[in-house]
């Protein structure tokens, strides 16, 4: 294990986080802080955030860098999406992000599900906003108009990586198929805020990362986090470097010269870490 | 009273954890919400937050030992 740089030093609160995983518990619902081993968890939970994972935590895919369980999915629950909504209610959350499993197995790759939770959640809480952080849905353009439909105020689908490594981490998903989930989303709705990010620690290049937004800013993309890769086991892909503070900093500046309109990077941004502030920092765009 | 801390379970299937680092001394006082001591996962450092206020008594390990989980790291003298 390479010695942890000093800014991935996280606090941990035992009692926040025992709180809001016996809401998690009661309510049956998986946390995707939970089952990826998010380092944030200790400061989300303190601050009441969680980023809920719906369609169960067992994936079908096995991507290399994800600490989400590989195998054979249960059936769905359909009391999920309500749920979902009781514990927002109950989390007097302002912005929810619903991710998931990667869901092959389902025709529709659980798009209805996201649909409804996201119904649920507009009405037990009609004043929370909502985050949607797809799988790729295998680009079935059917089941992302259901996800669209629904309205979430921003919808993420992450690129993870850069065009070259995409097959070392990401084996089952393709590096189009993702940029053209991002695009056909944008087209379908332009009111539609999209979101995507990437990891650095990888192995990759600048030139490489430097391509990588080109790419997805072509996408009409608007929001883009960038964050550091952190090797969940030995089992997993290798941890190539930590990436300072200040390389996070020229890597936002990077893109927002390219031309993104919000970015989010430093060693510990995540796709759903303080995506409230971020969505608030966006909220000129409606 | 004496009140023992335990070496938190990080993640479902920790069973063990190394102390890395003591951030209070015996006799310091301690405030809720302060970070006591350091835990390295695979992942980050994990400071880990004193839930309650009082006196660190005693250290019962020391920088570098394995502790197995829910086993006690300290003694917290509340009020």
């Amino acid at each position: 294990m390479k010695k942890k740089p000093e800014w991935l030093k996280v606090r941990y609160n035992q009692e926040a986080v025992a709180e809001v995983a016996e809401l998690m518990r009661d309510l049956k619902l998986n946390t995707v802080c939970k089952e990826a081993n998010c380092p944030n968890l200790g400061e989300c939970y303190r601050k009441h955030t969680s980023t809920f994972m719906i369609l169960g935590s067992i994936c079908t895919r096995n991507c290399r860098f994800c600490n989400v369980t590989t195998g054979h999915p249960l059936p769905l629950d359909p009391e999920e999406p309500m749920n979902v909504a009781k514990a927002t209610k109950k989390m007097g959350l302002r912005h929810v992000v619903l991710t998931c499993s990667t869901r092959d197995d389902l025709p529709d790759g659980g798009a209805e599900q996201f649909a409804k939770t996201v119904r649920a959640i507009r009405e037990v809480c009609p004043g929370t906003t909502v985050e949607t952080l797809i799988s790729d849905m295998k680009m079935n353009t059917e089941a992302l108009d259901a996800v669209i439909a629904a309205h979430p105020e921003v919808l993420n689908h992450n690129v993870e990586t850069v065009k070259e490594l995409q097959v070392d981490i990401r084996p089952q998903a393709r590096y189009e198929r993702s940029l053209d989930v991002l695009r056909y989303s944008k087209q379908k709705d332009p009111t539609l805020l999209t979101k995507t990010g990437f990891m650095v620690g990888l192995g990759e290049t600048e030139d490489q990362i430097s391509s990588l937004m080109d790419d997805i800013l072509d996408t009409g993309c608007d929001i883009l986090t960038i964050g550091q890769y952190l090797q969940p086991s030995p089992q997993h892909y290798p941890l190539a470097r930590y990436a300072t503070p200040e390389e996070f900093a020229n890597y936002k500046e990077m893109a927002l010269v390219k031309g993104f309109r919000h970015v989010a990077s430093a060693p510990l941004a995540r796709s759903s870490y303080k995506a409230w502030e971020v969505l608030e920092d966006v909220h000129d765009l409606y | 009273m004496e009140k023992k801390l335990t070496m938190p379970k990080l993640r479902p299937e920790m069973e063990k954890g190394v102390l890395c680092a003591w951030l209070k001394e015996e006799g310091d006082v301690v405030t809720t919400g302060e970070a006591l001591f350091e835990i390295e996962t695979d992942k980050v450092v994990n400071q880990i937050e004193a839930t309650e206020s009082g006196i660190l008594k005693k250290q019962l390990c020391e920088e570098g030992d394995t502790v197995d989980v829910e086993s006690p790291v300290a003694i917290l003298e509340t009020e």
